[in-house]
């Protein structure tokens, strides 16, 4: 493998699921027969733990990658992040039918508030979502498309002399020296499609994370920490508590992603405010109790722990202790959230 | 019995009816004598949501749920939202149909478009007069909210 060369990671779904299994295997074979690509499979990207070979291999992956899972693209491009498997969010091309919405006029661009990745090197990172579609071909299509844009970028950086292209690269000396310089880990299939245990655990995406750390404060298990830049991370994933998402519906900005929930805001569906795709009513349908829900699943979890029910009195934001005046209503929360949206 | 009442959104008008109780999440709620009651969206709701094209409940019937527990997701044309539980009680019955078309919900919404019935005491419930007044006081804000992403006027 090389960085010429763009890696196809194919995640695969949980379970054994034959219509899903059948999909990555029409995709797998299809991409096999492309030039230029190298393929691989992985068991269910959010369960591979650090041990993992499949972990191991993915970390080793150089060059821009696409990322075909069961997940919404958001969701499996900041799991990577977290593993340490980073680079810029390449935007993929494949919209599920439904989601095609000519009337949305929503002309104006918002611009990413969070706090972002750090520490991302040059290369591209395609995340593509395998419930968009059930005909192979639209992958197939898509991962052409993607190779190519690669393939342009590189062009262009090659002749701009983009910084983190080392010169050697222009004098056309490359390939072999880098790959002498770094042996790529030889992984057999078997290793690689060791299936794991299931896992549950959050995901930021940093695009929205503000830093504001009122996930640190509300979650009693242990699963936040910061880091040494003081930037929170998710530092003990596996402390989680299975099927909670309580710090999802805590955080002001929606960052907090639980790649399996059903509610497709929480599993990182790309829609809400932010996406501007498709407005986020729950808080207007009663949801604007979303503090209280999270306060239940968490005693609930503190309750299955043997430790005592908090409610409402740790941890819950500052923004609803200093009330002004009146009593908020829904809207007025509502409202204030979305103020800080500035939309 | 209380009349119906109508509610301006722009130019939509959205239509209350007198003898329904109304829930702050904007659903309606009509009380059976055996201690059961039927719940649906207001109009108001479904002019916010537009065309549904998805329905999902979290719970199944027979099911005990308090008071705003998240019961379902509803994606439509324009928004996507959870769904929480309008009062404690248990769920008797979803309405089925929904779950195959939930287009009937805008088609019609008081009658075929029912959501769930539940076992509940729906007395703390809103009248169709303290519904209509808590849509005024808190229109301007919803347009505010809306404004840009749901084309209510047209």
């Amino acid at each position: 493998m090389n960085r010429q060369r763009l890696t196809v990671v194919l995640s695969q779904a949980q379970g054994k699921d034959p219509a899903r299994r059948a999909l990555e295997e029409s995709i797998t074979a299809a991409l096999l027969m492309e030039p230029d690509l190298d393929v691989s499979i992985v068991p269910y990207l959010y369960d591979l733990g650090p041990e993992h070979t499949g972990r191991l291999f993915l970390e080793s992956i150089q060059g821009d990658m696409v990322v075909l899972a069961w997940m919404y693209p958001r969701a499996a491009f900041w799991l990577l992040d977290r593993d340490g498997v980073k680079g810029h969010y390449g935007v993929n091309q494949i919209t599920p039918p439904a989601e095609k919405d000519e009337d949305d006029e929503d002309g104006e661009p918002e611009t990413p508030k969070g706090i972002g990745a750090v520490d991302v090197p040059e290369r591209w990172i395609y995340c593509l979502d395998l419930r968009d579609h059930n005909n192979y071909e639209v992958y197939v299509r898509e991962v052409r498309r993607i190779a190519a844009e690669c393939r342009e970028r590189r062009e262009a950086q090659r002749q701009t002399g983009a910084p983190g292209q080392p010169t050697l690269v222009q004098l056309g000396l490359l390939d072999r020296q880098e790959e002498a310089a770094k042996p790529q880990p030889q992984f057999t299939a078997e290793q690689l499609l060791q299936q794991p245990t299931r896992r549950w655990y959050p995901v930021i995406d940093y695009s929205r994370c503000t830093n504001c750390l009122e996930c640190l404060d509300f979650c009693l298990f242990g699963v936040y920490g910061v880091d040494k830049l003081d930037r929170i991370f998710v530092e003990n994933q596996d402390n989680c508590k299975r099927g909670c998402p309580a710090c999802s519906r805590v955080c002001p900005e929606h960052a907090i992603m639980f790649p399996d929930y059903k509610t497709p805001a929480i599993a990182g569906a790309p829609v809400g405010n932010i996406s501007g795709l498709k407005i986020d009513l729950s808080k207007l349908f009663g949801g604007d109790d979303a503090l209280k829900i999270a306060a239940q699943e968490r005693d609930r979890e503190l309750i299955a722990d043997g430790r005592q029910a908090v409610g409402m009195t740790v941890g819950i934001p500052k923004r609803q202790a200093d009330k002004p005046k009146g009593p908020k209503d829904d809207l007025d929360k509502l409202m204030d959230a979305l103020d800080k949206l500035d939309i | 019995m209380a009349e119906d009442r109508t509610f301006l959104m722009g130019k939509f008008p959205a239509v209350l009816p007198g003898k329904l109780r109304y829930a702050r999440n904007h659903m309606w709620c009509c009380p059976s004598q055996d201690g059961r009651a039927r719940f649906g969206f207001t109009s108001y709701a479904i002019r916010l949501m537009q065309d549904v094209y998805f329905l999902d409940w979290q719970v199944s019937p027979g099911d005990r749920v308090e008071l705003l527990q998240q019961i379902g997701h509803i994606e439509t044309s324009k928004a996507i939202s959870d769904l929480f539980a309008p009062l404690a009680g248990t769920i008797v019955a979803f309405n089925l149909e929904l779950l195959n078309d939930p287009s009937g919900i805008n088609v019609d919404g008081y009658g075929a478009g029912w959501l769930f019935d539940m076992a509940c005491d729906s007395a703390s419930l809103w009248s169709v007069e303290e519904y209509y007044q808590f849509l005024s006081e808190n229109w301007e804000k919803t347009q505010r909210l809306i404004k840009g992403k749901i084309n209510i006027e047209d």
